[in-house]
């Protein structure tokens, strides 16, 4: 399910089946000349890693509109995920995923309230080449075994 | 006097002002009439058949096949993934399934859980379906995997729009 008036109207009846949502964090840094197209690159890609998660899971994984940051700021964001992960909590939601690309997040895992599904992302390369698309897909694979591990 | 042969500011602004917006208005309201005096107009590109797999690869054990349309929705065109479970039956008939749950969506596997090697299994609320797509009573689907037409030319087979199956156990 995602965050579209087609899918909420569709949500809000079946709740009871849709126990899970993916945030989707996101970095970027518009001042900064030399990280901006690896940034581009890392949103593009995490669209369509949790796109693809939500179409194979949609009748049960709900995917939050994208959580945006600065790069680096993980320290004052904590507390703003927290306020959307409690926000999803009173649906209820069960379980809360962060997926990312951004490792600096790991360090704050133990202070979130969501499980952080951190992937190595691609450094570079083409959202179209074949090469990233197995890519995606092998890892997308594992990931939803893990989400599916907490069912 | 010269005064008042003047366009005032206000004025001035009034007449450019009303021109933009009916020019807006008047592109808004064109295409709204036209689909609600012609439906049909709107083009539809989902009914084209996409050749899937050739014929020889079918087996009696269900196959996944995967192929990509251009999906025209009203504002933007996108690159939709389209995936279909394929075999043959014990009459050789060909069968296409649409892995798409009826419950709530999920995309469902064949054999993917050991209890029933010879089902289709949903992972989401592990509704599940026999071969031919029939769901079993019990579990939260409510209605049989929905059917893709197909057809066969020169060894390849054709896959076109799904139909639903209908009745539900
Ligand atoms: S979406 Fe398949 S059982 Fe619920």
């Amino acid at each position: 399910m995602r965050w579209t008036k087609a899918d909420t109207t569709q949500y809000i009846p079946e709740k009871q089946y849709i126990d899970t949502v993916i945030i989707p964090l996101i970095p970027f840094d518009p001042g900064n000349d030399q990280h901006m197209v690896k940034q581009a690159f890392q949103r593009e890609l995490n669209q369509v890693f949790t796109n693809l998660i939500e179409k194979e899971y949609k009748g049960r994984i709900f995917l939050a509109p994208d959580y945006y940051y600065l790069e680096g700021s993980q320290a004052d964001e904590k507390e703003r995920i927290n306020r959307w992960i409690h926000k999803f909590k009173e649906q209820p939601f069960h379980h809360v995923f962060l997926f990312t690309f951004d490792s600096k997040w790991k360090k704050y895992e133990g202070e979130l309230e969501g499980h952080v599904l951190w992937v190595p992302g691609m450094g570079s390369g083409d959202i179209q080449s074949t090469e990233t698309q197995s890519f995606v897909r092998e890892q997308a694979h594992q990931i939803s075994d893990l989400i599916q591990a907490y069912w | 006097m010269s005064d008042k042969k003047r366009v005032s500011r206000r004025q001035f602004l009034n007449y450019t002002l009303t021109g933009v917006g009916g020019f807006m208005a008047a592109g808004m309201l064109a295409p709204m009439v036209r689909f609600a005096i012609d439906p049909v107009l709107k083009t539809k590109e989902g009914g084209d058949f996409v050749s899937v797999a050739s014929v020889d690869e079918l087996t009696n054990e269900p196959q996944r096949f995967e192929w990509t349309i251009d999906q025209v929705d009203a504002w933007y065109e996108s690159e939709v993934q389209k995936t279909a479970w394929v075999y043959r039956n014990e009459n050789d008939e060909i069968v296409a399934l649409s892995p798409i749950c009826t419950h709530l969506g999920c995309t469902v596997d064949w054999a993917s859980n050991e209890e029933y090697p010879n089902q289709f299994f949903c992972p989401c609320h592990a509704g599940r379906y026999t071969k031919d797509g029939t769901n079993v009573p019990g579990t939260p689907p409510t209605a049989p995997l929905p059917r893709f037409e197909f057809k066969v030319e020169e060894g390849m087979l054709y896959l076109g729009e799904t139909k639903d199956s209908g009745g539900g156990v």
